[in-house]
């Protein structure tokens, strides 16, 4: 006898886990279909989109379960989706029962890299930028200056749990004030420079990337939802710089305009 | 020099970028590589005398063959290294400029490279499609 309940349960978290972390939608569904279809169910039906997860499991022998779920707050986290992956491919496979499939599942972490290694990031990504958009060696310390002053803000705006909208207009506001601020200090930087690659962290690459696969497998109502959220970063990303740049223009004549 | 410059500056912050993305630790460098080559291939059409848009299809297209081979060997989702790795083509800088000229009041150069960052962006959107298309007949191929 199989437990159709505790299967449905290991495949809807698992769907949640991946969708949480960014997996594109017809990877979620994909899993979720394999594990459901381990109990050979006649009806495996699997709907997922970007916010939430319809699944249903009937057989002549039972009740049909159908399940939802609702998924609220999505990131990107790359190693989650590697983890669901493995267990559910393991599980699929045999080599791991239902009850321990389930226990892994509910044992994935939410980070394997610590605050101040996030933060190292940030200014690495700011600084590494440089030279790809013309920057020399002064750019490159200069924007790690900037990138500080990012990763400073993003770390104070999860502390504070600022909505991501807001989070990304603050963020690039700092970066457009700091390059600014700095340009004054040191003339010999490019602050146009140090800005372009500083605000590198916040524009929508993950978003774009997940659109367009989406998109192009048919998941058009995730597609368009990650292409509407493409579009709402890179206009918070505009709208920050864009403040920062007319507020400093305010204080110091040409501000941010050379 | 810049060029060397330019083509390590990409792999450190992609490698970077993948921390930001939680990746699992042994393919922070792999990601960092792809987008390493990434950055050359964008460097090099810009000096050959690409414009922005065609030398982000190139390196665009450079990443997702990157990627999809890397998935192969290493037997790990494609996402991995094409989302880290595509960071390098992402238009930050047609974005930026779109702002600064608008503040500046040149609506005439602002709207140009409107359109520019929308043709950068569909154009790595062709590119992902274009790799993803190619390994995909390949792999029904191999298993029929």
């Amino acid at each position: 006898m199989i437990d159709y309940k505790l299967v449905m349960n290991t495949a809807i978290l698992a769907g949640e886990l991946m969708l949480c972390s960014g997996a594109e939608t017809y990877r979620v569904e994909d899993t979720m279909n394999h594990i459901l279809n381990t109990t050979h169910a006649q009806t495996v039906e699997v709907s997922v989109m970007m916010t939430g997860i319809v699944a249903t499991l009937g057989n002549p022998d039972m009740e049909p379960i159908t399940a939802t779920k609702r998924v609220q707050e999505r990131g990107t986290n790359l190693n989650s989706i590697m983890e669901v992956n493995e267990i559910s491919r393991r599980y699929c496979a045999g080599d791991l029962p239902l009850e321990e499939a389930y226990e892994r599942l509910q044992k994935i972490g939410p980070k394997q890299y610590r605050v101040w290694l996030f933060n190292l990031a940030v200014i690495m990504v700011s600084s590494g930028f440089a030279p790809l958009f013309g920057g020399g060696l002064i750019e490159m310390a200069a924007a790690i200056v900037t990138g500080g002053v990012l990763a400073l803000v993003m770390t104070a705006g999860k502390k504070l749990q600022i909505s991501g909208f807001i989070q990304t207009l603050l963020s690039s506001f700092a970066v457009a004030v700091s390059a600014i601020l700095l340009k004054q200090v040191l003339p010999m930087v490019d602050d146009n420079i140090i800005t372009m690659s500083s605000i590198m962290p916040l524009v929508p690459g993950v978003a774009i990337t997940n659109a367009v696969r989406d998109t192009l497998l048919g998941d058009y109502i995730s597609g368009a939802a990650r292409i509407l959220e493409a579009f709402l970063i890179a206009a918070a990303v505009a709208l920050g710089v864009g403040t920062g740049m007319a507020l400093m223009g305010v204080f110091f004549p040409g501000g941010g305009l050379a | 020099m810049m060029f060397v410059l330019g083509v390590l500056g990409c792999f450190a912050a992609v490698s970077a970028f993948a921390i930001i993305l939680e990746t699992p630790r042994k393919y922070v460098l792999h990601d960092g590589i792809v987008g390493g080559i990434g950055g050359f291939v964008y460097l090099l059409s810009i000096q050959m005398g690409q414009d922005v848009v065609m030398a982000s299809f190139l390196s665009a297209l450079a990443i997702a063959l990157m990627s999809h081979t890397f998935a192969r060997i290493f037997k790990a989702p494609v996402t991995i290294f094409l989302i880290a790795g595509i960071l390098p083509t992402v238009p930050g800088a047609g974005m930026y400029r779109i702002v600064y000229y608008l503040i500046a009041n040149d609506s005439e150069r602002s709207s140009y490279y409107l359109v520019q960052t929308l043709e950068v962006a569909g154009v790595i959107a062709l590119a992902i499609f274009i790799m993803d298309s190619i390994f995909k007949v390949r792999i029904k191929k191999t298993e029929s």
